[in-house]
């Protein structure tokens, strides 16, 4: 399928799991509500048609006004891609975790925890690979986020 | 009686005015016969450390060619004598030890190897009558003292209180152990055609033509030497069986935890170890000190062992290394059932008269 | 008899050793010498990229993302490039794209090359090392001619490249292609055939299909599980739809596979850059919007391309300022070091070093 099929399919099949978004340029962008995710993945990957199979990406975003999780799709089988996101306020920065249906998003939602406290939900193993394993200074990819003036020193 | 090597002509006035010398200081006959033997022992011992030392000059040189650079040039020329400012400056290393390390096996490991490695010597003939004891034993005694180097790399794994030492020690020492087997059985097939174990026998029966050489005795000759060549690589800890020396695999060996000139024995004994398997070699099945009449005779022996050694070394650039239990497999599934097919073979044609 | 009492023990493959690429520790738990379980622990090259370049405009991000691949720079410049350029909706000038072409594909073939001479180290033949590198010098001295740099280039810009190529470029990069491909049958005769080397390597750490798709590993070690899967031709971008080439494909997974696909990927890339240098037409290297103070307006995108790893991507998000808002990088290696314990354990050390060495594990993807 083209892209433009694509979106029909969608368009036609999934219109009330996936709303699309007029920001994405060239691959289409769709927003998922947080509730829905788990349901609109199985969907995805298990359509005949679709059969997304491969992750490539999932990346937080703070815009400044909420959290965004951003998820980036292909289908090896039928060469498509799709990109679908997840708004959620600050206060309630929660996804499910979606390794069951795709093993690789793993160590992403791993990182994505890590750096800007997006907590996931059934998660096997959150815990800190990038950052240093006594870090205790927040999460540091938040906007908010200001980097302490600090400099410091091992400990011997 | 002479303690002497009875030697050729470039040599006989050097020994025969060393001996009278001696006799003329009237001193006892067991006491002429001690310090000639300590004399000629200092003379083997400090041909053998320019060995050692010119080899390894020769290893950087020719890996060096091999990989399209050119090693050392500073020290003199092509740098000649790079290996001696190397040595200098690993005498004045700080020898740091352990402090948990085993003491006295720590400090007798290498001591072991190097003493070993040169033992090995007296049996060995540099040229026509250069040879410092023609024991009627020769290369049983060589391979015997060869073997000592596995007492040392099992002192040098336990001695360093590292259980990587530990581990690169035990799989060296079953690595020289498997393949002492097929080594063995190489030389018996030639000591079998000679008749005799004395080295000045060996070399005497290969005298005359070029194809006297046991390496051109169809078909167990080639057999034997190629089959002597892959367990000697074994032997002397070389690529492609050089699993104790390798930094890529996790375990470092069993000299990691050596500095300085204890390291730098270690590192010397390889290379007279090296350079001992190439003498068998040559002794064996290229003919010894044999050669055309106007050159010297040991011309001839350094020569072709440097040529045996030369195939070790560009063995080293090319291949890549074997896995520890496929090189075990190799040493058991294949090269002892081929050496031994190869000595009862060889021992067939002695048997029924064949040989030429 | 009774049985011999046994432990596991935990070794670590620390980050600093000889056969990891880059500083990736790996603790393995081991019983005898097979390895049990390995847990890799990455994080010692995070240099919060993606942080920094949130407050740099977009021309200053350029040499920022060349950091995040530092062996195939090209390819990171070009994806943030095209990121931004699929956003602004430019149109690149014709010379433009078949520079970029002639550069990337350049800077694959170093980088395989690379592999080669280090993968060749790992198992111990130490002598390629020296080969591939030499190859190497070729490519990378062009790249020095044309923009001044031999490791990280920040030459290309969003919507063309900065430089023009020289004179005698196209000479030079010709002569280096034929070179490079009859040395590529010296460096096949080495250790295609030799029995070592198939001992090392063939039938060695199996990648099993379902795996590499179920973990998202893309690039040659998908394509050497047997999925025909490249974005150049799967997803074109740039002008690859133009050049005749084919994409190598091989069925058994293991290391061996994944070493010769390497080694014909080489060959493909040196027919594209044929055809660029045969095809390449005059005219700007620029489009006219690409400056320092370029604003791209508000959209997001994610841009994917084919690097020499797999898939390498970048999820660019512009709110129409002169800075981006939100920058994800997505390197293949991160996803071929998330599948090494699943396929990796059950081996000896000596494997997980040859399997460590051809996939191909750049660190710096990883961190970031």
């Amino acid at each position: 399928m083209t892209r433009d099929e694509l979106k029909a399919y969608i368009a036609e099949r999934y219109s009330d799991f996936l709303k699309p978004l007029e920001t994405g340029k060239y691959d289409p962008l769709y927003e998922v509500d947080v509730t829905k995710l788990v349901e609109v993945a199985h969907a995805l990957k298990e359509d005949e048609n679709l059969k997304f199979d491969f992750l490539c990406n999932l990346g937080g975003v703070d815009t400044g006004k909420h959290f965004e999780a951003v998820y980036n799709i292909a289908s090896i089988t039928n060469n498509l891609r799709l990109d679908f996101k997840v708004i959620m306020p600050y206060d309630q920065a929660e996804v499910e975790s979606l390794q069951e249906i795709w093993p690789a998003i793993n160590w992403y939602e791993r990182e994505m925890w890590e750096l800007y406290g997006i907590n996931v939900k059934n998660h096997d193993n959150l815990t800190r690979f990038l950052l240093p394993e006594d870090w205790d200074q927040g999460y540091p990819m938040r906007k908010d986020w200001d980097a302490p003036d600090f400099k410091r020193k091992p400990e011997l | 009686m002479s303690y002497w090597p009875i030697a050729t002509l470039e040599f006989a006035p050097l020994f025969s005015w060393l001996h009278e010398k001696l006799q003329a200081t009237g001193l006892s006959e067991t006491w002429v016969a001690t310090v000639s033997y300590i004399v000629l022992g200092s003379i083997v011992f400090g041909v053998l450390s320019l060995v050692a030392l010119y080899l390894v000059w020769w290893e950087r040189k020719i890996s060096a060619h091999v990989q399209q650079r050119f090693g050392p040039m500073r020290h003199g020329w092509h740098g000649w004598y790079q290996t001696i400012m190397d040595a200098i400056k690993l005498l004045e290393k700080e020898d740091v030890v352990i402090e948990k390390r085993d003491k006295i096996v720590f400090f007798w490991a290498p001591v072991i190897c190097f003493v070993a490695s040169f033992l090995a010597y007296v049996a060995i003939p540099w040229g026509d009558g250069l040879i410092v004891a023609d024991l009627n034993i020769g290369i049983l005694y060589i391979m015997a003292i060869t073997t000592f180097t596995v007492i040392s790399l099992l002192m040098a794994g336990w001695g360093s209180n590292n259980k990587y030492a530990l581990l690169g020690g035990m799989r060296s020492a079953a690595q020289i152990v498997s393949y002492e087997v097929p080594m063995m059985a190489s030389v018996l097939t030639i000591v079998l055609f000679v008749g005799s174990m004395s080295m000045v026998d060996i070399v005497k029966a290969q005298t005359g033509w070029v194809w006297n050489w046991y390496i051109f005795k169809f078909p167990f000759g080639p057999i034997a030497f190629i089959t002597y060549i892959i367990a000697a690589t074994a032997e002397a800890n070389r690529v492609p069986f050089d699993i104790p020396e390798a930094e890529q695999e996790l375990v470092a060996g069993y000299n990691v935890e050596y500095s300085g000139m204890k390291f730098a024995m270690f590192y010397m004994a390889e290379f007279i170890n090296m350079f001992t398997v190439s003498a068998i070699a040559t002794t064996l099945f290229l003919g010894g000190w044999n050669g055309f009449a106007f050159i010297p005779s040991w011309i001839w022996f350094l020569v072709k062992t440097l040529g045996v050694v030369l195939l070790l070394m560009l063995f080293r650039w090319t291949y890549p290394r074997l896995r520890v239990d496929q090189l075990m497999e190799f040493a058991w599934k294949f090269m002892i059932p081929v050496t031994f097919a190869n000595l009862i073979l060889a021992s067939v044609i002695k048997y029924l008269g064949w040989y030429w | 008899m009774r049985e011999l009492h046994t432990e596991e023990f935990i070794v670590n493959m620390g980050p600093q050793h000889p056969s990891t690429h880059g500083v990736c520790r790996l603790v393995l738990t081991m019983d005898g010498e097979k390895i049990v379980k390995i847990e890799p622990v990455i994080g010692y090259l995070h240099r919060a990229i993606e942080k920094v370049m949130e407050n740099r405009t977009y021309m200053q991000c350029i040499p920022m993302m060349d950091r995040i691949e530092y062996v195939t720079s090209m390819s990171c410049e070009y994806v943030f490039s095209l990121a931004a350029e699929r956003i602004a909706e430019m149109v690149i000038p014709e010379r433009a794209e078949y520079l970029r072409v002639i550069m990337l594909e350049l800077n694959r073939i170093a980088s395989h090359l690379l592999f080669y001479g280090v993968t060749a180290m790992d198992i111990g033949a130490l002598t390629p090392f020296l080969y591939g590198f030499r190859e190497r010098e070729l490519i990378v001295d062009l790249f020095e001619m044309t923009c001044g740099q031999r490791l990280t280039y920040n030459y290309i810009r969003i919507g063309g490249v900065s430089r023009d190529i020289p004179n005698g470029f196209e000479q030079k990069c010709r002569k280096a292609l034929e070179i490079i491909s009859k040395k590529l049958s010296d460096y096949e005769g080495l250790l295609n055939e030799n029995p070592i080397w198939l001992k090392r390597t063939k039938g060695v750490a199996i990648l099993p299909k379902e795996l590499a798709i179920a973990y998202g590993v893309s690039g040659p070690n998908l394509r050497a599980s047997g999925i025909q899967y490249d974005l150049r031709r799967n997803d074109p971008y740039s002008i690859y739809d133009r050049f005749d080439f084919e994409i190598p494909v091989r069925y058994n997974g293991d290391c061996f596979d994944r070493y010769l696909l390497r080694l014909d990927e080489i060959k493909q890339s040196i027919r594209i850059i044929t055809q660029a240098l045969d095809g390449l037409p005059e005219g700007d290297i620029k489009n006219k919007k690409s400056r320092q103070t370029f604003k791209a307006p508000a959209g997001e995108t994610y841009a994917r391309i084919e690097n020499s790893r797999g898939e390498l991507g970048v999820y660019l998000i512009s709110d129409g300022g002169k800075k981006p808002l939100r920058v994800k990088t997505r390197g293949a290696s991160f996803n071929h070091v998330q599948v090494l314990p699943h396929f990796g354990t059950d081996m000896l050390i000596a494997d997980l070093v040859a399997n460590f060495a051809t996939l191909d594990i750049i660190m710096p993807e990883v961190d970031r």
